[in-house]
């Protein structure tokens, strides 16, 4: 494929680190019916340092929305977040960004 | 009722009832078999205690050797470490260093998570009370005892 250069994306890039040319992987945590809603938001904090309010609000989102992205970036790092999560029992999942 | 104290290093002091510690035990004991007998991965409880990451199955194939062996050792070893922690008879009394503590969280999650599976339970049931004459009621009653248990652990140690 021919690489399309475009002056507006260059200047895009400069300024965002997750560039559209590099879209981050996310990493997707899904609603269970067994996880205590106090465990959730303790495994949010202690995996990503998230204060109290930020992973209670992520933790209610996976709640009543089924589902919730809780981080993101290159894939190593999402990988490494996903096996963190799967070892604390919550069902989490990577996905490239739209 | 298991008895929670947090110590002023942040230790906890678990205090358990011999009936309690023995359904610990026989918990713990059903986790020692299932992670040791690798079942496989049609089966819903493996399913759920080692999830796919990825919707892709060459990439979950790549994921999956990457990442299982240490998945299956972590679960393993927090069990070793509540196993320890409960001995081999009567009642309990031990202080967990945060360490152990994770391994208890750890332990009891993927209890529950293995006997929610195996129920079979969703939303709705999860928040009913127990019918009695259910053949479930019991299982039913230690999933929600070890949920009740892991919940005090979490009070205590979300203090700060």
């Amino acid at each position: 494929m021919q690489p399309t250069i475009t002056p507006e994306r260059t200047d895009d890039i400069s300024h965002d680190e997750s560039a559209q040319a590099d879209r981050p992987w996310l990493v997707i945590v899904w609603n269970d019916p067994v996880n205590l809603m106090s465990y959730v938001t303790y495994v949010l904090q202690k995996l990503f340092g998230y204060s109290r309010d930020k992973a209670t609000q992520l933790m209610l989102q996976v709640h009543n929305q089924g589902k919730s992205v809780v981080s993101s970036g290159a894939r190593e790092k999402a990988e490494l977040d996903c096996y963190r999560l799967h070892a604390h029992g919550l069902w989490a999942t990577i996905s490239k960004s739209e | 009722m298991p008895t929670i104290d947090r110590e002023a290093n942040g230790d906890l002091r678990v205090a358990l009832e011999e009936y309690e510690a023995e359904l610990l035990r026989r918990v713990a004991g059903e986790m020692k078999l299932l992670l040791d007998a690798d079942i496989p991965h049609s089966d819903p409880v493996a399913n759920r205690l080692f999830p796919a990451a990825y919707a892709d199955l060459d990439e979950e194939r790549d994921y999956r050797r990457m990442t299982r062996d240490d998945l299956h050792e972590a679960k393993r070893a927090a069990l070793a470490s509540v196993s320890e922690g409960l001995g081999e008879a009567g009642s309990v009394e031990t202080t967990l260093a945060s360490g152990e503590v994770d391994a208890w969280l750890t332990f009891l999650t993927d209890s529950r998570l293995a006997l929610g599976t195996r129920l079979n339970v969703d939303e709705e049931s999860m928040a009913r009370e127990v019918d009695p004459d259910s053949p479930d009621a019991v299982a039913m009653s230690v999933l929600h005892w070890l949920g009740f248990l892991q919940e005090s652990l979490l009070e205590h140690i979300s203090q700060e």
